[in-house]
This record gives C-alpha cells, structure tokens and sequence, in this order.
C-alpha cells in the first residue's frame, strides 16, 4: 500500500515482515495526524485496523523523547495498531518498550536484539529488560475462523492465535504468544512476538515463507524439508545468545 | 429476495465478461428474472459480449448521476425474455461510480422484482473492483489455473470478506465459489499448469465448475452471443453446469481428464 510520495512527512510502505511500515519524518503527533487528515481525507477507514511497525529512519534528527501514548492513540484514530518500532536508538527504544510496542528491526537486525528472556544475558549496549510482558493466558486467545488470505494481517496482541481454516500464501499473523494453525500455514507466521522466547508455532500443514519466534527468522527459499513439508510440525526456538536458532519437528498427529 | 452474485477475480483477463455473460444468460434461461451489470467503468466488454453495444443510449453512470432512469438504461437481452443488461460508460473516469449510487440501482432493481443481479467486475482490488462486491450475496472467483491468478484470486476473497457490506454488517459472510476458467486438461496432464485440484487446495474453496479453454468463447465473442448459447460446445455445456450447481443441482464434474491418445491413434493418426 503506497499513500503518499517520499517528501511526505509520512510514507506507507508493506514492510518485508508484512505488516504496514509507517515511515515517519517527524515524531511529533499533531503534525502527523494534520498530514494523515489530508492524505486520508474522505478515507476514514483506509487503514483497517491493521499492525503498523514505525519506523524512525527518516527522522532527520532523533528528538530526545518521543511521546509514545500520544503516538499511539494517534495512529489508532486513523485503524492503524502500532505493534513495533525499528531504526530508533537504544534510549528510545527502551521507552517504547514501556509504551507496548516492540522492537522489529529487519530479520537481519532482529536476531541480537529481539530475544529479551528475562534470564539471558543482556548484550553491553541493549536496552534494560522489558516490563513482564502481558503472558498468553491473561491475556486470552484469538480465535480466527475463516481462512488468512493473501494481503491480510491478524495480530493477537498479548496472547496466542489459533487460525481454524489456515492461512494462505501472502498472509502474515503475528501472536506475542503461540501460533495454532488448523489447517495449511502457508503465509508469515511470527510467534512471540513481544520476545517470548518459549512461543512455538504448530500447525497440521506446514508450508510457510516465513516463520519467526522471538525475533529469530527462517526462510524457505531453497524449500522446506521433506519431512515436514505439507504435514504436521512444530516450530520452537533453541539454544541461547547467539546460538538460538529455530527447530522444526514434524509432528505425530494420530 | 433479490440475490446479488459478483463475478470477480482480482486478475485481469481470467473469462470474468465472459462468465458473466454466461451465467446470467443462463439463470435467465431457467426463468429467473436476471439482471446483468458492467462494473467496468472505463473499459465497457460486457455489452459486445451481449451483442448490444449498438443499443446502449444510456448507462450505469447516467443513472447513478440521475440523467436517466434505470428502465431507460437498462438493455433487453436479444436472446432471453427475462435478461437485461446495465453497460458501463466507455467515456467516464473510474470514480463516477459512488457506493450510494451503486447502492441505489441495486435497491431499485430489488424493487423491480429481479431475482438475480450479476456484477461484472473489473480488474484488480482497487475502488471498482470494491464497490462490484461491496453488495453482494454470493461471489463467483474466476480464476485461471496458474499461480499469480490463483494468488489474486485469494486477495479478493480477503477482500470480500472485509469490505463487503455483510462483512460489515456482520451478517453471514458472501457465499464464496470457485470457478476456474480457461482449463486444459491437457497442458495439466504435462505439468504445464495447476491441476483444479490444486488450486482448490490452494483456495480452500467449493468448486462451481471448470470452463475449458476453448475456440468456441472467441467465436461466440465475436458473433456478441454469450457462450452458453453455442448449443453442443464443451464450454456451454459447462456453463451450463455451473448454472444448475449454483441452483443447488448435483453435477458431475466434466471437460477436466485429458484423453492421452491410444496407441492406434498415435500410429496411424486421424480419429
Ligand atoms: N474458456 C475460455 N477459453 C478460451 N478463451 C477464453 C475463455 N474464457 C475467456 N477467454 C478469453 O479470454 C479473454 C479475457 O476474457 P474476459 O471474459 O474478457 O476476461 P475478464 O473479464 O476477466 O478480463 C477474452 O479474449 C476471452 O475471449
Ligand atoms: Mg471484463
């Protein structure tokens, strides 16, 4: 989705991970949502309540602060869910963590930063440890009935998404808890997403672009595995620090 | 109770005009009262795939606007008592067309006592593809076996089960169904394009038919009768088909094994 051209004080653009990516030149919320009125004028439901990563790249100096809820309640008028952030420094990082919102730098950037286990050992320059996250089961399960389709985005904040009719190739969910998949996976999975790093991805037909947990990606562009392709499987992450990579085991259903 | 049922694909060029055509001439044949609408503000096929390019005087957009009234604007079809078409302005930009207008030549048609309105959308997922499903009861998803038809195919249905008024309402969901179009048994059979099996698979949703890829739709193009009238031919019996299944009559499923040639054929050729 493009609204806008590059000399906008805001730019839309589909992020590699899927959800909306909202570039911001400014950090400011008055000025943005004066911007977001004209450019979205007679379209009060352009956006459809979809997750929106900020992206702070295009500042063209850091503010000292930002003001995260006003931020947020902002971008929720225009149906725009701010999930994450990405190029911000560590200082601002950290206070948007307090706001809600995670830390989604690109899977390249993401792995060293994006696995804040409470025990695992902080990198020199990371931002200190999140509040406790909101866990799975406080927080409740979504529930989706209808197929995922292509170019659209499901994201169960605070808890665990069962999808009951699959998800189509195109698709992205995003659960800061476990992902349940009954039938195909086929699109971007990304569990745990806020950094619970024990959030597992299980499905009954596995066939996905991408899946992540915590921040770790894989991709499958050389195929996915025989064992698993097409089948039941579980997607967990293993190992510590550096070594964390994602498993994949098929999974015995009956 | 009027039922609205859009013919929509995401891709251009799958056989949306076509089947339009097709099957709203065939529900007029089984006797419903049928309307047929041309979404495609801009381009303007459906009226030569009717055959009645020549009559148009007014159209969808006159309407809307009110520069004439939808009796006026709507076309008689030549071959069926109960058929009538609403062509599409050649002329106008894309956003002539409104939702409320839409809205209403869609509430005047109910009051006219049609069964059945069918809308021919246009291409991609953008504004009039939006609005020739935003009413809509039912949904036809053209699609042609290969994977970026299959692909839009699957972002339409996204769609229409967020932007079309029973979505947001609420109410039960449009009734999707999978057409696929333009099949080749043959080139299926040597793996040159997705098989209707897996593009059901891919789709996940109930199959209506499979038209062949057939001479017969560019001669019936050409001659402005819609296919299902080329009486005998493959894709008329197929649409057909489709007609009776949307009705909720049991059909086999026809025209999808390729008939690899024997060995007396191969040998000596001919029949
Ligand atoms: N079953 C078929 N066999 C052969 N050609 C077909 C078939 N269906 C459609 N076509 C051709 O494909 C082209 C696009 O069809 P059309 O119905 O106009 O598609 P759309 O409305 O989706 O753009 C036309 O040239 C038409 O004659
Ligand atoms: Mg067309």
């Amino acid at each position: 989705m493009t609204a806008g051209s590059p000399s906008r004080m805001i730019e839309f653009r589909n992020a590699s991970i899927g959800a909306t990516v909202a570039v911001l030149r400014d950090a400011r919320p008055a000025p943005l949502a004066d911007e977001l009125h004209k450019m979205l004028g007679g379209m009060a439901d352009f956006f459809n309540g979809e997750p929106a990563i900020l992206d702070f790249s295009g500042l063209s100096a850091e503010p000292d602060r930002i003001d995260w809820s006003g931020l947020i309640s902002m971008f929720r008028r225009f149906r725009l869910q701010p999930i994450g952030v990405r190029n911000l420094s560590a200082e601002l990082v950290a206070a948007a963590r307090q706001a809600g919102l995670a830390q989604l730098d690109g899977a390249e950037l993401a792995a060293p930063t994006a696995s804040p286990t409470r025990t695992a050992p902080a990198r020199v320059d990371a931002p200190p440890p999140p509040p406790p996250a909101p866990v799975a089961v406080q927080a409740g399960t979504m529930f989706v009935d209808r197929p995922v389709r292509s170019g659209q985005q499901v994201y169960a904040k605070g808890g665990d998404l069962v999808l009951l009719a699959g998800m189509s190739n195109g698709a992205e969910v995003i659960a800061d808890g476990s992902i349940h998949c009954y039938g195909p996976l086929r699109g971007r999975a990304l569990a745990g997403a806020q950094g619970n790093t024990a959030a597992r991805i299980i499905t009954s037909n596995f066939g996905p672009e991408i899946v992540s947990i915590a921040g770790i990606y894989k991709t499958f562009e050389q195929g996915i595995a025989q064992n698993v392709a097409g089948r039941p499987a579980v997607v967990r992450l293993s190992g510590a620090g550096r070594e964390q990579k994602l498993d994949i085991e098929a999974l015995q259903l009956d | 109770m009027t039922r609205v049922v859009v013919v929509t694909s995401g891709k251009g060029g799958v056989g949306k005009t076509t089947t339009s055509a097709a099957f709203a001439s065939g529900l007029a044949l089984r006797g419903y009262k049928t309307a047929v609408i041309d979404f495609d503000v801009g381009l303007r096929n459906l009226d030569l795939i009717m055959g009645c390019e020549r009559r148009v005087v007014y159209d969808f957009v006159n309407v809307i606007n009110g520069e004439a009234k939808l009796n006026q604007a709507l076309i008689k079809d030549k071959n069926c008592e109960n058929l009538f078409v609403l062509p599409a302005s050649q002329t106008r930009d894309k956003d002539a067309l409104t939702e409320e207008g839409v809205e209403i030549v869609i509430k005047e048609l109910e009051h006219m006592g049609f069964d059945y309105v069918v809308c021919d959308s246009p291409a991609g997922i953008e504004r009039g593809a939006v609005l020739a499903l935003t009413f809509a009861d039912e949904a036809i998803v053209t699609t042609n076996p290969e994977v970026s038809s299959v692909r839009d195919s699957d972002r339409i249905l996204g769609i229409l089960q967020s932007k079309s008024r029973r979505a947001a309402e609420g109410r039960e969901p449009v009734k999707e169904h999978l057409l696929i179009t333009r099949y080749s048994p043959k080139r299926v059979d040597e793996g040159e394009m997705l098989s209707y099996k897996d593009v059901q698979e891919l789709l996940r949703v109930q199959l209506i038919g499979v038209i062949p890829e057939s001479e017969s739709v560019l001669h019936a193009s050409n001659q402005g009768t819609p296919a299902i009238h080329l009486k005998g031919t493959d894709v008329s019996e197929a649409y057909s088909d489709v007609v009776a299944r949307f009705l909720g009559e049991d059909r086999p499923l026809r025209f999808v094994d390729y008939e690899k040639p024997g060995l007396i054929k191969r040998l000596f050729g001919g029949k």
